[in-house]
């Protein structure tokens, strides 16, 4: 028995209530408190009184372990996306990603940069992206009420897609970072391993 | 024929200008100011340096590599703080050129103390001993540019990845789109040498 079938019998249990599920999900999405790149200082405003993200059920939450919502918030450095993908996989399922600007789609500005990874979604799932350099306010709401949308449809898939092709995610981090970073890193960050 | 006979030059004789003015130095003249008076008393305890006024609150100097560390010890009595050193790389001229910036507490001046040093080989004192903060801004201009400070006991891998650290990135040699494609792969679109197509 392999690990998704588990999953499957469980809901397949619940398969009756999964609407409801899904609304409850989309109501109460709370954002994993780490925000890379310039697009992290237009959380203020979404969170002030103009846009007020709570009235949405939307939350930031210093935890991974009780997260949904990962925001990427602007550009990604080989640095930072070991941090990244070490948070995403703490995080349970399901959970779901949003990118921020034209840095994770493609490179945006910094394109030809040294340390600048150009294709997010090859490392990580995305769920959506909002294109623009930066995007406003009005954008990233936009953004979160089309994952809103996406949730109750049920095609908000990242984390399943994550899971079924673990393999090639993990086949591109490791030539990015060479293999055995995982080991390495952790023994950095963590010093009593 | 003596092997160890210099190969004679034909010596060059230099035309005397009649009527030659002795040239005249034109430094420039220092405005009597806070900043033109700080100026002058630093200059006048060290000679072998440059100093000007740029404008208000903003003083410069120009001071030989190897008298650097002397001259950031006198300085010091002025300009109490370190606030930043940073890095010019002037490729054409194959030297560096490092910029110490210091402010002055006392009298609210910032001063840029500039010295040039050879792109190969490249190497300063450090001056951890009088600014402890230095430690920091070198590690970085090392890593950086690889300037060696010597004296500082942490140079090695800092802020980079330890693959670019062997590099030097800021380097204005150092290619960074064919770096970008051997590391994360050709197929991230719109790049365009010719930039005919060229999209932010
Ligand atoms: S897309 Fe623009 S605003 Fe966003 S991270 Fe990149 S450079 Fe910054």
């Amino acid at each position: 028995m392999q690990n998704g079938d588990v999953i499957h019998y469980e809901l397949k249990e619940f398969q009756v209530f999964e609407p409801l599920f899904r609304w409850a999900r989309k109501k109460s999405l709370w954002i994993v408190a780490f925000c890379t790149g310039c697009g992290g200082i237009e959380m203020p405003p979404l969170a002030n009184a103009r846009y007020d993200f709570e009235r949405f059920g939307i939350m930031i939450n210093p935890s991974p372990r009780m997260g949904d919502l990962f925001l990427i918030t602007g550009y990604v450095t080989p640095k930072t996306l070991k941090r990244i993908i070490i948070t995403y996989e703490m995080m349970q399922d399901p959970k779901y990603i949003l990118a921020h600007g034209s840095c994770p789609i493609n490179g945006g500005v910094y394109w030809d940069s040294y340390n600048v990874v150009k294709q997010l979604d090859k490392y990580i799932p995305i769920d959506v992206a909002i294109a623009g350099c930066m995007p406003r306010a009005e954008a990233v709401m936009d953004g979160i009420t089309t994952i809103m949308k996406k949730i109750e449809n049920g095609e908000a898939d990242g984390w399943k897609r994550y899971r079924e092709n673990y393999e090639w995610y993990r086949k591109n981090q490791d030539e990015l970072f060479g293999e055995g970073w995982r080991e390495k890193d952790a023994r950095r960050w963590l010093a009593w391993i | 024929m003596d092997m160890n006979e210099k190969p004679k030059v034909e010596e060059k004789v230099e035309e005397k200008v009649e009527n030659a003015q002795p040239v005249e130095e034109n430094k420039p003249e220092l405005p009597d100011t806070t900043e033109g008076k700080l100026v002058e008393v630093l200059l006048e305890k060290a000679p072998y340096a440059e100093g000007e006024v740029i404008r208000k609150r903003r003083v410069k100097f120009t001071v030989p590599a190897e008298r650097i560390h002397e001259f950031l010890e006198l300085a010091s009595e002025k300009f109490e703080m370190l606030m930043q050193i940073s890095v010019v790389d002037w490729l054409k001229e194959g030297q560096f050129e490092v910029n110490y910036q210091l402010w002055s507490l006392s009298e609210s001046v910032h001063a840029f103390v500039k010295t040039r040093i050879p792109r190969d080989d490249a190497k300063l004192p450090t001056v951890m001993d009088i600014w402890p903060v230095a430690e920091t801004y070198e590690r970085e201009a090392h890593e950086f540019f690889g300037i060696i400070f010597e004296g500082n006991p942490r140079l090695g891998p800092f802020i980079l990845e330890p693959r670019e650290y062997e590099k030097h990135p800021l380097r204005k040699d150092f290619n960074t789109l064919s770096y970008a494609k051997t590391i994360y792969g050709e197929d991230f679109d719109r790049f365009d040498e010719s930039k005919t197509n060229y999209v932010i």
